[in-house]
């Protein structure tokens, strides 16, 4: 009984709440739910429970974190660079929270096998650009063997952890990026195989305590006290050569960490990254 | 000359032998002792009466002459007429039939008589309870051959040694380099600068030894080393009574191969760490010139202790001077296998557990 009552005032509230949403700022969309749904799978690549079980989860961290993930995926951009068309399609369809637009939108096109992660407002903070690269990286992996919902799953997660880092005042950055999850079967391998090696000389030690009988190599012991007489030592100088090496420049990359943003067609300022895979 | 040799105590007539904890001929039936001197002085009287006695008992019997049965030999015990048999090194044994002692005092005399002998110092228990602590502390060491551990056979031997004094001179060539590295601000430099290297010399050794005797293993005697030739004395039969002996059967003309190839590798060492200082250094010629100037035979003092598991025979020596054990000890396959994949589980799950705990902080 109590649980039903629960669900009750539950499903009470959530009709209330839309209704004050709706009444109180109609202008101005808090979220762009009510337009488009936060996923747009238009090449579609995902099965039909993919695609409900992504937009469940994208959405959930949208609400939690107040900052839109979307994801979308296109045949083609009609001309339009990757970074152009994923700008405009937040821009058009009023993605974002509150006054800062906050999101962040991964665009996939298929025909030029384009990828684009385009941030706005809060979004831009969160992701860096040291975070763009390295979330990238974990994305176009899975993205360049096809498997996509992974990617997209990856990227609603990872978005997730950044904002999340975001919040308490130190986005992920250069020096301050998440670590590489813990590598299980790597790190047992290789503490096995030091572990071989080590008792392998342990044993060796144990084995060789057992064989005492050995020729002796040399009469050390039966030199005499103060014998030896170095009557000749010499050094002769015979040639030289030098090898010279070109110093590596050191790279030059990012010192100062932070996005770098740029203003899309409708004056909103993104950040962003993109790329092949 | 007496062709053999029993020592009996001046005071009841028991066979005496030397003792290794006095240092001196002990009775072991009347418990007098002896100094060696004074009763190799009373022997030396006592023979020049029993030289006709004996030379009359050799013709008596049959007119066998020494040699006669090629290797074999045989002596007429002088307690109790029994026909000790031994092979013609064998420089002291002990009758079969009575257990005396006996020296074949006469296999050591003129050439065949050694300069020095180390005494024994330690004695047969001595070599029981080494030998036992021989089997500690080696976890491989099949537990069943600790446990049904029963030695065969426990033996004082003194053995025959080469001693070679020699000087060296030696002269050795290496080419050596350099290397030296610094940077500047566009390039890293490394300069490399070759030298030829050359070292003369002179190196003395003193008292190589080299086994004399065939009967015993090289590698057995080498591994016991080394010897306190400090503590040698003037060649007395006496110190015999009561071991065994041999006398030598390789003569030093042979030995001193072996001499020389460990005061070779020596030389060659001792000239090597000179030339330091440098990051690589390659030998390119070395010439040793050995000018060995005298041996001497020494009768060293070492205990055999043999014993038989599983069909095998396991002999083991000890220095009857310093106390030093070698032998060779079979070992326990199951268990190297439990200790290898057992350090190995238990080390890996240590080494994992701390890559966790760095991963963690």
């Amino acid at each position: 009984m109590r649980l039903w009552n629960k669900r009750l005032a539950g499903i009470c509230s959530v009709l209330l709440l839309s209704v004050f949403m709706i009444s109180a700022d109609f202008g101005l969309p808090v979220s762009a739910a009510g337009n488009l749904p936060r996923l747009t799978d238009m090449a579609d690549l995902l099965s039909d429970s993919e695609e409900f079980d992504l937009s469940e989860m994208l959405d959930e961290i949208s609400e939690r974190q107040q900052v839109d993930l979307v994801v979308v995926t296109v045949g083609s951009t009609d001309g339009k660079s990757a970074m152009v068309y994923a700008d405009d399609f937040y821009d058009e369809n009023g993605y974002g929270f509150g006054d800062g637009r906050d999101g962040i939108l991964l665009l996939i096109s298929m025909d030029e096998r384009d990828w684009y992660i385009s941030t706005t407002g809060y979004g831009i903070t969160a992701l860096t650009d040291a975070g763009l690269e390295y979330l990238s990286e974990i994305i176009v992996a899975d993205l360049s063997e096809g498997n996509y919902a992974a990617a997209f799953t990856g990227f609603a997660k990872l978005c997730d952890d950044f904002i999340s880092q975001a919040r308490t005042g130190e986005p992920y950055d250069i020096g301050n990026l998440p670590r590489e999850p813990f590598n299980a079967v790597r790190n047992l391998a290789v503490a096995f195989g030091i572990a071989f090696m080590i008792s392998l000389a342990v044993t060796g030690i144990m084995k060789s305590q057992l064989k005492t009988v050995r020729k002796q190599t040399a009469a050390d012991n039966y030199i005499k006290q103060g014998s030896m007489q170095l009557t000749k030592k010499n050094e002769l100088f015979l040639y030289q050569n030098v090898d010279r090496r070109k110093r590596e420049e050191k790279s030059r990359s990012g010192g100062s960490g932070g996005s770098r943003t740029h203003i899309s067609s409708s004056g909103t300022r993104h950040g962003g990254k993109g790329g092949k895979f | 000359m007496s062709a053999i040799h029993e020592y009996k105590c001046p005071c009841c007539g028991g066979a005496i032998v030397f003792d290794s904890t006095i240092q001196k001929m002990k009775c072991p039936f009347c418990n007098t002792e002896f100094e060696i001197k004074a009763l190799e002085d009373y022997y030396n009287e006592l023979s020049n009466d029993q030289t006709d006695d004996m030379n009359w008992q050799m013709t008596s019997g049959n007119g066998r002459q020494e040699g006669e049965l090629g290797g074999l030999n045989a002596y007429i015990c002088q307690s109790c007429g029994g026909e000790i048999g031994c092979d013609e090194n064998t420089a002291a044994t002990s009758c079969p039939f009575c257990g005396n002692p006996v020296v074949l005092a006469g296999r050591l005399s003129g050439a065949w008589r050694p300069d020095f002998v180390i005494p024994f110092k330690m004695d047969k228990e001595a070599a029981k309870a080494a030998l036992k602590k021989h089997y500690e502390r080696k976890h491989l060491l099949p537990k069943i051959f600790k446990e049904q551990n029963h030695i065969d056979e426990v033996k004082g031997i003194y053995v025959p040694f080469w001693l070679f004094d020699a000087g060296v001179d030696v002269s050795m060539r290496y080419r050596a380099t350099r290397v030296r590295t610094w940077s500047d601000s566009r390039y890293h430099y490394k300069e490399t600068k070759f030298y030829a290297v050359s070292r003369g010399g002179k190196l003395g050794f003193e008292k190589v030894p080299v086994d004399g005797s065939s009967r015993m293993p090289d590698d057995l005697m080498e591994s016991i080393e080394p010897f306190d030739f400090s503590e040698a004395v003037d060649f007395q039969a006496a110190y015999l009574a009561g071991y065994l002996a041999d006398t030598y059967d390789v003569n030093a003309e042979k030995s001193i191969e072996r001499a020389n190839e460990r005061i070779r590798e020596s030389a060659e060492n001792a000239f090597n760490e000179t030339v330091n200082g440098y990051t690589t250094v390659i030998r390119e010629s070395c010439s040793i010139r050995l000018k060995n100037s005298k041996a001497i035979c020494v009768l060293f003092p070492v205990w055999l202790l043999s014993t038989t598991w599983n069909g095998r025979n396991y002999l083991f020596a000890m220095n009857g001077q310093t106390g030093r054990m070698v032998g060779d000890l079979p070992m326990d396959k199951a268990a190297y296998i439990r200790w290898l994949s057992g350090l190995t589980g238990i080390m890996g799950m240590v080494l994992f557990a701390v890559s966790y705990l760095f991963w963690l902080s």
